[in-house]
């Protein structure tokens, strides 16, 4: 097998199957999202299992005509991207939002791209809660759930920065005061939707935007890895 | 199936044990009814005994058919380290390994989100509640070197930095008698970057 024949992947998820396989969730550039079964690698001998875990950067080949794949090679593209304390539960949080949102097959190469860089800017200490929201949004635009960010839902006017909006999930931002409920400062929609530094106070409203956002794509069961962010 | 349908019932039923087949569980059966009668009878006995009476330790959660495990209720044993794995397989791995005289705390899994394991799931209230006691001096985390195992062991460390408690990881690396050019390079870097002075 030719090495260019490989695909570039990361493993979003693996579970046990049967006793010395893994069954594996893999997201590609060109195929997207789609489950993988692994024969043999949890046997003694086997070199593959080291690698197959998430977070490392892979380039693979598989057969099969059916929804689950075959894996048939693996190998290590670069070392797997060291995350560590906090910025291991962020991975553990954009995997599951990828699990639970995208879905099956179809090509997401920029997502894919973004994915990667997410990883490394997690692993290069970076903020992380720019990374976060940014692979947030993109991750909705891919799905065609685009935010609206740049103009006033009801009137089509790009956005001012001085003004303060209430945001409609299906129509997009609306002017409204400052002290209202849920509010989000113009300067926050725009930071979000360029990737721009954001203050304190707008993290924070960003953060609350896109969890409303989140939480109505997601259908009623939160994201689970939340949770690992308590001891935080 | 009509003309002996409990051995085929029998068949089926020893599937269930992991590794094992329709092709070795029919040699089971046959073993089991043709040359062992007293065996199979000795070894029901027991299988209805263990699934009746054994549970889990109330302070380690490992499986044991009193409210406190041997190791727990063992006054020899150190209250101030506490080693924490995932499995109660792992207890009798590390109990039969090395000579260790702390106390355990099983998790019976690992934080895995993905699969709908929180905290919560794999019994950290309780573990929470057992450094709160104040006994425990150093904890050490033997959970594998999956990143399920290391995200579990960073969140416990966490609890226990909060509480002024040492945490400490078993190391991974080359196994004894490997040979550096045929370990994987995940385990390689993870070797180089916990060398120890000599």
């Amino acid at each position: 097998m030719t090495h260019s024949s490989l695909h570039p992947a990361f493993i979003l998820h693996s579970r046990p199957y049967s006793n010395t396989s893994l069954l594996l969730e893999c997201f590609t550039a060109l195929n997207g999202r789609f489950p993988v079964i692994a024969k043999g690698v949890k046997s003694k001998r086997s070199e593959t299992a080291g690698l197959l875990r998430p977070f490392s950067p892979l380039l693979i080949d598989w057969r099969g005509k059916g929804e689950v794949k075959t894996l048939t090679c693996c190998e290590a593209a670069a070392p797997a991207i060291a995350l560590n304390k906090k910025s291991l539960f962020c991975g553990f949080y954009i995997n599951e939002l990828t699990m639970r949102l995208l879905e099956r097959q179809g090509p997401h190469a920029r997502l894919f791209e973004l994915y990667s860089a997410s990883l490394h800017k997690l692993a290069g200490a970076e903020e992380i809660e720019p990374v976060l929201r940014q692979y947030e949004r993109v991750l909705l635009s891919e799905l065609g759930y685009g935010l609206i960010l740049g103009q006033e839902a009801e009137t089509g006017e790009p956005v001012d920065p001085e003004k303060h909006y209430r945001y409609d999930l299906e129509h997009g931002p609306v002017a409204t005061t400052s002290d209202a409920k849920c509010s989000i400062s113009g300067r926050t929609l725009l930071a979000l939707e360029h990737d721009r530094q954001l203050s304190r106070e707008g993290r924070r409203e960003a953060r609350e935007l896109m969890r409303r956002v989140l939480a109505h794509y997601l259908g009623g069961r939160p994201i689970k890895s939340r949770e690992l962010f308590q001891m935080q | 199936m009509s003309q002996q349908p409990l051995l085929f019932r029998l068949i089926d039923a020893l599937c269930c044990l992991p590794g094992v087949g329709p092709k070795s569980a029919q040699r089971m059966a046959f073993h089991l009814l043709e040359r062992d009668r007293s065996g199979a009878r000795h070894l029901a006995e027991m299988l209805v005994a263990a699934a009746d009476n054994i549970g889990h330790c109330n302070r380690c959660r490992t499986l044991s058919e009193h409210e406190r495990c041997h190791l727990c209720a063992n006054p020899k044993r150190d209250e101030s380290q506490l080693c924490v794995v995932e499995t109660p397989a792992e207890v009798l791995a590390i109990e039969q390994a090395i000579d260790y005289r702390g106390l355990y705390f099983v998790l019976g899994g690992r934080l895995s989100p993905l699969d709908g394991i929180g905290p919560k799931e794999i019994g950290l209230d309780l573990l929470e509640q057992r450094l709160a006691e104040g006994a425990v001096k150093e904890i050490i985390l033997a959970t594998n070197p999956t990143v399920e195992g290391e995200a579990t062991a960073h969140y416990i460390g966490e609890m226990a930095h909060q509480k002024a408690i040492c945490a400490t990881r078993i190391a991974h690396g080359v196994p004894l008698g490997g040979e550096l050019e045929y370990v994987d390079g995940g385990t390689l870097s993870h070797a180089f970057m916990g060398r120890q002075a000599l």
